[in-house]
This record gives structure tokens, sequence and C-alpha cells, in this order.
């Protein structure tokens, strides 16, 4: 049969974000798949080393439009690491709920996202007005909807407002009353099933060696969670799971982002808890005079994605001297991407690029 | 653990400069030809996961530094080890006037578009890779564009002041 080369995206259907594939096709059958990145390009590592220290935070969380909080936490961890900077404990029981109500959004998000690819209408629409209702939760807390900017060097910006506590409960509540309903239109649903089981598998050899974390390695068994590999904030001080799956295709992602979802519920309702008393900001120097002594750091944490790490240089000035995002969705997005295309159909492109959770705009920066 | 891993370090490669910042970093600061043997021995040792290959730019002392951090995987699923705490960063320095260095794909497969970065925005080479083509950037630049030398806001100048503005077009007429 003849080889076509068909491009895919940035306008199609089945694609999520500002991003591309070119495929090689004969038939239905894909002979080879190449990611073209690129669309959001928007040189912020570059940008960084122009600003000062603090007027960074309102550009690290536009790298990553889904869930900008953990790319705030990763950005204020290298800062912290190269001035030595202490955060108060209750600061840190704040950062996780806020992170992990961060992780339940994106999480939301990403279902929206894959059901609305599956034709799955109705749950798509119910998993958009659930973030709704998380982004109203960020709204009251941080005067923001998408970008919070809420954590700084020290600690977070400000303290819970009253009566917060309860709200994050009842609004969790009424998301987790609705769980059997998502399970019994989608996660038990056949169609789900027969659409994604065995498509787009990667064994966890293969996952190792293309550098892949998150969903797509803890899909085929392996418990890799930086919050429980090298904890940060508060993870240390709760006990919790971490939700692993074994096939490694797509089917076993999804489950493994609705299981993360209910552990992070749980997890937060934990947290507030035991939150302690106290102060939420430690004092930094004057932001606009803040020099930072020379040194190098790499800090990771957990974001909703997978491993997401930040290396950063310091030449004792005011401003970076060098920034770099490692960003979950590079390796899942380029190297893990082309080779789960190979020999897949027309019809699972979508299908397989959604399930390995890819954000275009971590990819790009 | 680390103290285990710096000593083994030391004794297969002499005159190798290891500095350990903190707990769970090791800073390993390696002459260009021995990058190669370097992490084939740390992967061997366990640490198989790249996480980062990154370039900086040190214009004053007229060299780039080539970065890569690695870190490992869990070894076994029920608990979590010193091991696979500690990240490992391994740097080299090239001369900035002749930017050619060699790819790790055949250690690290997933180097490879971290190194089609590297060569796009700091314009360093790498022997062996397969595609060094454009990965983000559309536009051809006379010096790559991460490099310190490479004048963000004189840039935007050139190539927009050069467009006339609408409201100049309308009062000539």
């Amino acid at each position: 049969m003849r080889e076509l080369e068909l491009y895919f995206g940035p306008q199609h259907l089945g694609m999520v974000g500002n991003f591309s594939i070119t495929l090689k096709v004969e038939g239905d059958r894909i002979l080879e798949a190449t990611a073209n990145p690129g669309y959001l390009h928007r040189g912020f590592e570059k940008l960084m080393e122009l600003r000062k220290w603090i007027q960074n935070f309102p550009m690290v969380c536009r790298i990553n439009v889904v869930e900008p909080d953990s790319m705030e936490m990763v950005y204020a961890m290298a800062v912290e690491k190269l001035a030595d900077i202490e955060v108060p404990e209750r600061a840190d029981y704040i950062r996780s709920i806020y992170l992990e109500l961060a992780r339940v959004g994106s999480h939301l998000f990403g279902l929206w996202a894959y059901a609305n690819m599956l034709g799955f209408d109705t749950v798509a629409q119910w998993a958009m007005y659930h973030r709704d209702l998380l982004l109203d939760l960020f709204e009251e807390l941080t005067g923001g909807r998408v970008y919070h900017i809420y954590i700084w060097p020290g600690g977070v910006r400000r303290d819970f407002p009253q009566g917060f506590k309860d709200k994050i409960v009842t609004t969790l509540h009424s998301i987790g009353g609705c769980v059997p309903d998502y399970d019994a239109t989608f996660f038990h649903n056949r169609i789900f099933s027969q659409r994604s089981k065995g498509i787009g598998t990667v064994t966890r050899e293969e996952a190792q060696e293309m550098g892949a974390t998150g969903q797509v390695l803890r899909a085929t068994g392996m418990k890799y969670d930086i919050r429980k590999v090298e904890p940060y904030a508060a993870y240390e001080r709760v006990p919790w799971e971490v939700p692993t799956r074994e096939d490694g295709d797509a089917y076993s992602r999804i489950w493994v982002v609705r299981d993360e979802m209910i552990e992070s519920v749980h997890m937060i309702f934990k947290l507030l808890d035991d939150m302690p008393q106290g102060e939420v900001y430690n004092k930094v120097p004057n932001p606009f005079k803040w020099t930072i002594p020379k040194g190098e750091a790499y800090v990771r944490c957990e974001s909703s994605r997978g491993e997401l790490g930040l290396y950063m240089v310091s030449n004792g000035d005011d401003k970076p001297y060098r920034v770099h995002f490692r960003t979950p969705s590079y390796p899942h997005g380029l190297t893990v991407l082309e080779k789960a295309l190979k020999n897949a159909s027309i019809a699972d492109v979508g299908n397989i690029m959604i399930s390995l959770y890819v954000v275009a705009p971590e990819i790009d920066r | 653990m680390k103290n285990s891993l710096k000593k083994q370090l030391e004794s297969a490669f002499k005159n190798t400069q290891i500095h350990v910042p903190e707990n769970d970093r090791l800073i390993i600061n390696v002459e260009k030809d021995r990058v190669i043997s370097i992490l084939k021995f740390l992967k061997e040792k366990g640490y198989e996961h790249l996480a980062l290959v990154s370039c900086v730019d040190w214009i004053e002392e007229k060299e780039f530094e080539v970065v890569y951090i690695l870190s490992a995987y869990l070894q076994n699923e029920s608990e979590y080890t010193e091991r696979e705490k500690i990240n490992i960063i391994v740097k080299t320095r090239i001369p900035r006037d002749d930017p050619r260095f060699v790819t790790v794909i055949p250690i690290f497969q997933n180097s490879e578009p971290y190194e089609r970065e590297i060569h796009e925005l700091f314009g360093i080479h790498f022997e062996g890779h397969p595609r060094q083509t454009p990965l983000f950037l559309e536009r051809d630049y006379k010096i790559p564009p991460f490099r310190k030398d490479f004048d963000t806001r004189q840039y935007v100048k050139e190539v927009f002041d050069t467009i006339p503005i609408i409201e100049d077009r309308a009062s000539e007429k």
C-alpha cells in the first residue's frame, strides 16, 4: 500500500493543546511518528535571566497552564535551597493542601480531555464543573482562578481565610459524592475499557529507558513518586498510598489518575486535621535588593504529571544566571509518544497522546 | 550510601573532583573525554534515570558547561532507600569557540530531545546525534538565542522597529 504523510494537529479534535504530530502512515497503520513541539515556545528560561528572583513568579506559573501550582512550588524550593531559607511548619501544611487541591483540579481537567476525546461528553462536562468548584476555592484563597502565585520563598502569601477549612471539606465532599456516578458512567463502562485496553502500551523496561515518570511509570506497577522518594512540604507527616496498576496501557494510566484523585482527597482531609497553628511566612530580604549567594541546585517535586525538576544556577547576582525546568511532559511527549505511536492506528493517536497526559506548553516553555 | 559511592568513583576515576554540597546531592566535575565512561559507570551502579541534560553559558570564562542530572529508579517496591534520594550532577566544560561534544544517546535513550534542544538554543554540535533539526524555533538566528551574548531586547528592536507602525502610515496620507 502507498505510504502517506499525515499532519495531526495543532488544529484537530483529538489534539489537546498547541502541539502537532507528523505521521507516516500506510493505510490505517502508523509507521513512524514525529512530534512537533514549539507552537508555544516563549523562551521563558531566557526571560527569567533578565528578571529579579521574585519577579519570576508570574512567569513560572505560565509554563504549565493546567497546573501552575507545582511550578511555583519547584521555583520556591530552588530559591529556598540556594538562599538557605526555612519554611514555617504551618506553611508546609498549607502548601501540601494547596498542591493536592491543584492536583485534583488538574486530574479533573485531564479527565475532561480524555472523556471528551472518547465522546463521553456528559462525563467531560461533570469533570469541568467539578474543577470549577476547586477554582472557586482558589479564587477565595489567592484572588486568582487559574494563576495563583500563592507560594513564595519562605512560605505562602497569606493564611487561610476564616471558615476556609470547612469550605474545602464541603467542596471535596460534594465532588467525592459523585465518584459512584463517574464509575458507573465512565470507569466501568465497556466502551471505555474496549477503547483503551491494550492501547499505547509501554512496558516498565521501556518506560525506564525513556526516562518516564508519573502515571506512565506507575501504570506499569512501579511506586515511583517523588512525594515518597524525596518528601517535601508536609507529605512525610501523614500516611498515604501510591496507587499503581500493572498493564502499562491507556486503561491503566487513566485508572491511576482516578485512584490518585481519591488518594489526594483523603490526604487533604488528614492534612487539615493535623494542621498546626503559627506563622505562614518567614521574612525574606527586600525583593528588589535581594542577592542570592553563588551556587547551583537541582530540586524536584511531583506534579500531577510526573517528576518536575528545576536546575538553577546563581552567580551571586540579583537575578538567576540560568534556570532549566525538567518538565514531565518533555520525555512523555517527545520520546515515549513517538515510540508508543508506532504500529498504532490513526484513530488511537488522540487516545494515546491524552492518556500519556502530555501538556504542550510544558514541553515548549 | 553516598560516601561509598564517592569512594568507588574516586578509586575508579583518579583526579576527578567530587563535591558534596549537602546530604543527597553529589556534584562531579569531569574532563570532557571522561563523561561517557563516568555515565556508563553510574548507570551500571543503578543510576539509570537521566532526569535532565542542561547547558550553562559561562561567557566570562569562555566556556560552555554541559550538565547531566541522574537519579535512580526504585529497586524494591516495599520501601524507599537512600539510593533513590541521591541526585548526581555530572558537569563538564567545553570551549566556547569550538562547541562540539559527543552524544550520550547510546547510554541514555531519552537524552535525544535534550541534546537537540541544546544544539538549537546554544549551538553545541553533538557528534553522533541522528537528528539535530530545529525543535522549537522557526527562525534562523545568527547567535543561538540562549547564549549570554544574545541580547533579547536589541533583537526585538532590530526586528520589529523596521516594521512601520499603522498610526504613522495613517498620518502620511
